[in-house]
């Protein structure tokens, strides 16, 4: 009962957040027109928005909310298989809402003395940040397609609102790079779903994985299914809003974005593709995704190293993540027995990613804004989320064992070999990631005691302990931690990532210096190639339409013409009407003789 | 005895209005306010009063012989009730709104009586009970309408006036030669007697084909669809309130209208399906989807592009008849009362950022969610559900459609769907981030280009209540889909009768 309470309220709680603000404004609007203060808009309250789902997630038993009218009916759960994304994800929202009060603090004054265009950007994040985080909600716990699609829209919408905030010329080009890219995907999704769905004439989530598991074209769906959510895991290819999009945002949004949000694609993967259901017959779309997800996470690496911010570089460092990720889903795809072993560090790995790079990017508003502390203890605690996220210690190295070992008994020796050559990249990342912030550190301390500190401090401490307390498919990890032999194989790639990083270190100086064409390649990389050819396939497409438009409108020409040429005979039919007033007379006489000489004859 | 007068009093509630408000002054507008107001509560409450008859299985008809084998039939059925219950609803709405649209204008009475005797013609056309009386109907909506496109009396909208006629006089001559040849066939046609066209010798069937394309023809036009859709977009010149109703219930619905009873009630769906005649209805539908959306585009202006907008939407009901199988009847028959909403609302919209701030032009939309923030918050609603996005009504006729499609083993229709989704996405979007998005003169930044202060709140109550009532029913009509009553669960009770012996 207190179960399915806790599971409307977490949907509804940040609902009423988002309206509490402009039922606020609304109640001053006298305020809001003349200049002077205006209401605090990110206040603790605010902030609070995840705290039921939070408490949902730790909520012992599982729970089923059946809803009859809600649109083509409702089924909202809480299971085994959903709490740790749930966990995961509302710990990170609400380390980041809490973070946002602080690092907006000088926009919040600005807005509370008066500034209105200051108060305006406010406004926007304060609605929507609640609404992303509705959303994301939903999609986690929906378990009928119309809700998680819902789930899934508003999210996406919604975040739209938070790329944009900073509203300059960057920002809008970040949105509209993450718009486009995030239309897309759901136009594929909205396929996939109908398609699949309507095949079995299902419901739910279950229904539509057996659907696509019976269907005929069962591997187009899941195709197609793959490729929609592919767009917001950042699948090679499809990944460009990513880095367009994360330097732009403000950082706590960022952090979500990176953190929480792209797994929802992973979330997607799981929730519609028939994983570990050897029936399913997808092994060639699986190899594809492994291959593709390889490219991603090799390539984003590689791309990554070349840019100077650094957000920039850590959304790479999420594309190369995401891309291991993919690679092993699509291992579930070809081997399906593999998948209920390989499932649980799946969920260990993206939760790990989505913990430790929210620390990173929290962390980076750090540098920028630097607490009161040594900087022998706070550059340590920058390093030490970078390190995990290559796997050299803490949750990282947890995570990476748990699939390594996996994958070794699966067999799959080669793709290890693979993603530990991506794990180099990621250290090469992190160090870039890194100098980066160091390079553009800030000097003006703010108090340690503050909401910015404090929970970036927690968040580095809940990631780090991850394995510890993340309940993976019905309890914590039973010994997260590899035995002390099989480290070397692990921790090699970081030590290899570290020389390199070392080794281009001492050479950059002397690269940069002779080629400026490395510093030169763009964020977003295919975005540019993408957008031009949209640009003349538009002109293309435009001067077609012209061509119809003058022939349909020359055809339109000629039928008033002839319509005119009608008109003008059908007028023109007067001039016999004399014609036949004279006639008339010759006519009856005829008739009438006519009469008679019948009338004679007879 | 009552039940038989019920259809002809709710009938009668608008069409006896019109004569009594051209008894009144021009001046009076109280009187004819309220007049109006309560004319359009009674018939809502009639219609109300049927539809739960018509839940209990209570018959309502009502008829007499015109002339020998032509009957004058009123009957209430579930198809009718949906659309009588929209345009009853829609009225009500669309009343309100015209009275604060209108303010101080000249020529009101000619106005509110030609508004009667066109909602009293789309009363008819839901009620009809057969053939002749939705031709009597249909055309009595043709000439009531004519008035209300040319209000303005300036020369374009004359001419506007001149190209509608044009095409639903000729549109209505071709449906009534159709509608003699069949009359000729097998005498009069009673809407849902489908057998008297069923069990005719299969040697009649290219004849069959051949009259089935006239009438679609002849009610294609007023439907809009490509390419006898020109006249939709040039009518946009009418007042705001005319328009709405035209595009959300009146016009177009009567046309689409006119297509479901063809398909369903004189046909038959079995019928219309073994002659072949869906496949035509689709690939002209699916057309019309795409052509009206990707000229939408094109389109500088808010009006014009809402009403390429509509040409591509109201062919989904088209669509969603065209798929063979209970799912595509549902969608079809939900997105006539879910198009109406959502459309509705748009018009409203775009009337009160015309009529507040002299806004025709879509570039100037520029930062109006600040200047008129629950006007932009209904628009975004209807221009979500246009798009498909859930929770507004639109996504369920989506969602439908994608089933019926997938059901009447026409997967590639979905591909349809997506596309169309992204094109509304492309020229609704925009549109939403000038408004939300873009600093304009509410933050300081130019000037409106006629601004007007018409009421204590964003814009005068009359305008903006409406607007708010139709985006709350879109929305809940989508969100509370499920429940009895809502626009689904009719559009499942017709499909049932239509697919259930």
């Amino acid at each position: 009962m207190t179960a399915t309470l806790l599971l409307i309220l977490a949907i509804l709680w940040p609902l009423v957040l988002m309206l509490r603000s402009p039922l606020r404004l609304m109640m001053e609007q006298e305020a809001l027109w003349r200049p002077g203060p205006r209401p605090k808009l990110l206040d603790a309250w605010w902030a609070s928005a995840p705290l039921p789902a939070l408490a949902l997630a730790l909520w012992p038993g599982e729970t089923t909310l059946l809803l009859e009218g809600w649109l083509l009916g409702g089924v909202w759960q809480l299971d085994e298989a959903r709490r740790p994304w749930l966990l995961f994800s509302t710990l990170l929202w609400g380390l980041a809402g809490v973070y946002a009060r602080g690092y907006l603090i000088a926009e919040q004054q600005a807005g509370e003395a008066g500034d209105g265009e200051t108060f305006r950007r406010l406004t926007g994040l304060a609605l929507l940040w609640p609404l992303t985080l509705a959303g994301n909600l939903l999609l986690l716990l929906a378990e009928d397609i119309p809700s998680f699609y819902l789930g899934f829209a508003v999210m996406t919408f919604a975040a739209y609102g938070l790329v944009v905030h900073a509203d300059n010329r960057d920002a809008h080009l970040g949105g509209r790079a993450y718009l486009i890219m995030a239309l897309f995907g759901e136009a594929l999704i909205l396929g996939g779903l109908l398609w699949a769905a309507g095949s079995a004439e299902t419901l739910t989530l279950t229904g539509l994985r057996e659907s696509i598991v019976d269907a005929e074209q069962g591997a187009w769906m899941a195709a197609i299914l793959w490729l929609g959510f592919g767009v917001k895991a950042g699948v090679v290819g499809l990944h460009v809003w990513l880095p367009l999009a994360h330097p732009v945002a403000p950082t706590p949004a960022s952090a979500v974005l990176s953190g929480v949000m792209i797994k929802a694609g992973l979330v997607g993967w799981l929730s519609v593709l028939p994983l570990g259901d050897p029936a399913a017959g997808l092994e060639p779309l699986g190899r594809l995704v492994v291959v593709l997800g390889l490219v991603g996470a090799l390539g984003a690496a590689l791309f990554g190293i070349t840019q100077r911010h650094p957000k920039a570089v850590l959304a790479y460092s999420s594309v190369s993540q995401m891309g291991m990720l993919t690679a092993l889903v699509g291992i579930g795809l070809t081997d399906p027995a593999l998948w209920p072993a390989l499932s649980v560090a799946v969920v260990l790995f993206a939760a790990h990613h989505g913990m430790t790079k929210g620390a990173l990017f929290l962390g980076i508003g750090i540098s920028e804004h630097p607490p009161r502390l040594p900087a022998w203890l706070l550059w340590p605690l920058l390093v030490l989320p970078a390190l995990s996220l290559a796997g050299a210690l803490a949750s990282g190295l947890a995570s990476k064992w748990a699939f390594k070992g996996v994958l070794y008994e699966g067999g799959h020796g080669a793709l290890v070999i693979w993603l530990s050559l991506a794990a180099v990249g990621t250290t090469l990342l992190m160090a870039r990631a890194l100098w980066r912030q160091w390079r553009e550190r800030g000097h003006h301390a703010i108090p340690l005691l503050g909401t910015m500190p404090l929970a970036w401090l927690f968040a580095i401490v809940a990631a780090t302990s991850l394995p510890l307390w993340l309940p993976v498919a019905g309890g914590v990890v039973d010994s997260p931690w590899p035995p002390p032999d099989e480290l070397p194989g692990l921790l090699w790639p970081v030590g290899a990532g570290l020389a390199l990083a070392g080794l281009g270190f001492y050479g950059l100086a002397d690269i940069t210096r002779r080629r400026r064409v490395v510093w030169r390649l763009m964020p977003g990389d295919l975005w540019w190639p993408y957008a031009s050819l949209a640009r003349h396939l538009g002109a293309g497409l435009k001067a077609f339409g012209d061509g119809l438009e003058t022939r349909g409108s020359r055809l339109r020409a000629w039928l008033v013409a002839q319509e005119k040429g009608a008109m003008a005979w059908i007028d023109g039919l007067t001039r016999y009407e004399r014609r036949f007033r004279q006639l008339a007379v010759p006519l009856m006489i005829g008739v009438a003789v006519l009469l008679l000489l019948g009338f004679w004859l007879e | 005895m009552s039940q038989a007068w019920l259809p002809l009093i709710t009938l009668a509630t608008s069409l006896l209005v019109a004569p009594l408000i051209l008894l009144l002054p021009e001046r009076a507008w109280r009187a004819r306010a309220a007049l109006n107001l309560s004319a359009a509560l009674l018939k809502l409450l009639l219609v109300g009063l049927m539809v739960v008859g018509l839940y209990q299985g209570r018959e309502f008809a009502f008829g007499f012989t015109v002339v020998p084998g032509v009957e004058f039939l009123l009957r209430v059925d579930a198809l009718g009730m949906m659309f009588a219950g929209l345009s009853s609803l829609l009225w009500l709405a669309t009343t309100v709104y015209a009275i604060g649209y209108l303010e101080d204008s000249p020529n009101r009475k000619r106005f509110f009586a030609f508004f009667s005797l066109c909602v009293a013609s789309t009363i008819g056309i839901s009620l009809a009970g057969n053939l002749f009386t939705f031709l009597l109907f249909y055309e009595l909506l043709t000439l009531s309408t004519y008035p209300l496109v040319v209000h303005r009396g300036h020369p374009a909208g004359l001419a506007a006036g001149t190209v509608y006629l044009r095409y639903t006089l000729s549109g209505g001559l071709v449906l009534l030669l159709g509608v003699v040849g069949l009359h000729a066939l097998v005498g009069d046609v009673t809407f849902g007697e489908r057998e008297m066209l069923r069990d005719l010798d299969p040697s009649y069937h290219p004849l069959l084909i051949g009259l089935f394309l006239v009438m679609l023809l002849g009610l294609g036009v007023k439907a809009a669809l490509v390419p006898l859709h020109g006249w939709l977009p040039r009518a946009m010149v009418a007042p705001a309130p005319v328009s709405a109703l035209l595009h959300a219930v009146a016009v177009v619905k009567a046309g689409a209208f006119g297509i479901v009873r063809l398909v369903y009630d004189v046909y038959g769906i079995q019928l219309t399906f073994e002659l072949g005649l869906l496949t035509v209805l689709t690939v002209l539908s699916v057309f019309t989807i795409l052509y009206g959306s990707i000229r939408a585009l094109a389109q500088q202006e808010l009006k014009p592009r809402l009403a390429y907008s509509t040409i591509s939407q109201v062919s989904y009901i088209v669509l969603g008849i065209s798929l063979f199988g209970p799912f595509g009847t549902i969608a079809g028959l939900a997105h006539l009362m879910h198009q109406g909403l959502m459309k509705v609302t748009l018009f409203y919209c775009a009337g009160n950022y015309a009529e507040e701030l002299g806004i025709h032009r879509i570039d100037e939309l520029d930062g109006a969610g600040r200047r008129m923030p629950l006007t932009s918050l209904a628009f975004t609603v209807g221009a979500l559900g246009m798009i498909g996005l859930p929770p507004v009504a639109g996504f369920i006729s989506k969602w439908y459609l994608g089933l019926g499609a997938v059901q009447a083993g026409m997967p590639w229709v979905i591909g349809v769907l997506v596309a169309s989704s992204l094109l509304n996405a492309a020229y609704f979007l925009p549109i939403l981030h000038r408004l939300w998005f873009r600093a304009g003169p509410a933050h300081g930044k130019g000037q409106w280009p006629e601004e007007r202060c018409l009421g204590r709140f964003e814009t005068s109550g009359w305008l903006l209540w409406p607007s708010l009532a139709t985006a709350l029913f879109s929305l809940l009509a989508g969100l509370l889909a499920g429940l009895p009553f809502s626009p689904l669960d009719l559009a499942t009770l017709v499909a049932t009768e239509e697919y259930l012996p």
